[in-house]
């Protein structure tokens, strides 16, 4: 294991970034396809 | 019905921009008053003392193919805005097969940009101290240079004539094509200046030619495109 | 499979493939040899973003031949598509790729040539933009950037692989190039790791990349029922 602390760090902040970049492509997607429904 | 050859076109498209550039000498004035300027400042502020003796062959092959470079831009970029301004852009695409005009513009630029070598380099190399031992080689390296060079800025000022036809959008669009050319061009001026032989520089030359072809190909397969808009 | 639930299930099952990808590169993988201390765990991320950015311009060619083709403004929506992920993930290679090199070589940029196709991809994809930005015409416009991505399609090959076999590169020789040829002995955990994470981001890629031509096909299709 390599030394812990700062790995966890950089790893949850990765993670956090990446997730609020997922949300708001998963609110992208979402409209989208209401409009498509909308059609 | 055109009876007339593709040959005989494009040769008069040729013979059409040398007459009205020896009669305006516009981009003669642009190139050639770019080129003298910045060569005088750079061997004013460098000379031939400045720069350490091994960084020299690098340095100074870089810095030549600056100013080339950067002379052609500014004379370049307008050979179809031109056009578009005198209000000639109509007549030219009637009169002739739009490969005709390009090659007719390609050979003007080639011819061109050739002028502004044979003046320019050994003016530098008379300036800036520029001790070249190959002389076939640098010859050879700056025909190359001048034939993609002469393509890539045929083909991305006809693209901008039908845009905003800024000179800006002009070197923005070219720098990210003609940088590996660059690379090329200096290298091979470097190996070219560095010794008689001429194996070294045959490297460069080979990619020079490849991406010359390439370049040229494609244009005149993207220009009737571009053209007929 | 339906293509309605593959819409709906296929980012869901991306968003967690990749967490469990940034926790493995983090802690499943053992860093590498010869790279200082945690560094190359960046290659997980570097690498994937640089290869989606070639891709993208791979999709962004083929759509704009088509375009040249058959004139289907789709095609053009698509190219641009592709170009937009094509910047932003060029622009994220370049700047993991700069960390990497702060680290290891001290600098931020070094001149390598590696380094340097990647910020030259970005100034085609700038230079891209920028052309469409300044052509009012749609039909022009799709015209001109077309070629444009062409033009610059057929020139990168010189950059990709003539100037790094003139040059010698910084750029260890361990890391994957551009056209992601794989050249290093990467343990098998590593490799896990980074397969999973070049799968993960290219999934990325396809999701953002339909998602963007769904939105333009429905536009589309709502302009031309508004002119009716």
């Amino acid at each position: 294991m390599p030394n812990p602390e700062s790995l966890i760090w950089v790893a949850a902040v990765t993670t956090v970034i990446w997730v609020g970049l997922f949300v708001y492509c998963i609110a992208l997607d979402r409209r989208v396809r209401r409009l498509e429904e909308g059609q | 019905m055109r009876g007339s050859s593709l040959l005989a076109e494009c040769l008069a498209v040729l013979g059409k921009e040398v007459t009205a550039e020896l009669r305006s000498r516009v981009a003669l004035n642009a190139i050639g008053l770019f080129a003298i300027t910045t060569l005088v400042a750079v061997a004013y502020q460098i000379g031939p003392y400045q720069i350490a003796e091994e960084d020299r062959p690098h340095l100074l092959a870089a810095l030549l193919w600056i100013i080339l470079f950067f002379a052609a831009t500014s004379g370049l970029a307008r050979v179809f805005v031109k056009e578009e301004d005198s209000h000639t852009a109509k007549t030219l695409r009637l009169a002739a097969r739009p490969t005709a005009v390009f090659v007719g513009k390609y050979l003007f630029n080639l011819v061109l940009l050739l002028a502004l070598y044979a003046v320019i380099v050994p003016l530098f190399c008379a300036l800036m101290g520029y001790a070249v031992a190959g002389v076939v080689g640098l010859v050879l390296v700056m025909v190359g240079g001048a034939v993609a060079l002469a393509a890539t800025s045929t083909i991305v000022a006809a693209i901008i004539s039908r845009a905003s036809g800024s000179s800006t959008l002009f070197a923005i669009m070219s720098v990210p094509l003609v940088l590996p050319l660059l690379v090329f061009l200096i290298r091979g001026t470097r190996d070219a200046a560095g010794s008689g032989d001429l194996q070294p520089v045959l490297a460069s030359l080979r990619a020079i030619v490849a991406y010359a072809g390439v370049t040229l190909i494609t244009s005149v397969g993207l220009f009737r495109v571009v053209w007929n808009d | 499979m339906t293509r309605k639930a593959l819409k709906i299930w296929f980012p869901w099952v991306l968003g967690v493939w990749m967490i469990v990808v940034i926790v493995a590169a983090f802690f499943y993988a053992p860093p590498a040899q010869g790279f200082k201390g945690e560094s190359s765990r960046i290659v997980f991320f570097h690498v994937p973003q640089a290869w989606v950015a070639v891709l993208a311009f791979c999709v962004n060619l083929v759509a704009s031949v088509r375009y040249l083709r058959r004139r289907d403004p789709l095609d053009d929506a698509r190219a641009a598509a592709a170009a937009r992920l094509g910047l932003v993930f060029s622009v994220l290679a370049t700047i993991t790729g700069s960390l990497f090199a702060r680290v290891m070589w001290g600098s931020f940029w070094n001149w390598d040539p590696r380094e340097v196709s990647i910020a030259i991809l970005l100034l085609v994809y700038a230079a891209y933009f920028a052309l469409r930005e300044m052509v009012p015409d749609e039909e022009r416009r799709s015209t001109l950037s077309a070629a444009y991505a062409v033009l610059a399609f057929v020139t990168m090959p010189f950059l990709i692989f003539v100037v790094p076999r003139i040059y010698w590169s910084l750029h260890p020789d361990t890391i994957i190039s551009a056209s992601g040829q794989l050249r290093f002995e990467m343990e098998s955990r590593m490799r896990q790791v980074f397969f999973g994470s070049l799968m993960g981001f290219t999934g990325l890629f396809a999701w953002l990349y339909t998602l963007d031509v769904r939105l333009a096909r429905v536009r589309m299709s709502r302009a031309r029922r508004e002119e009716v």
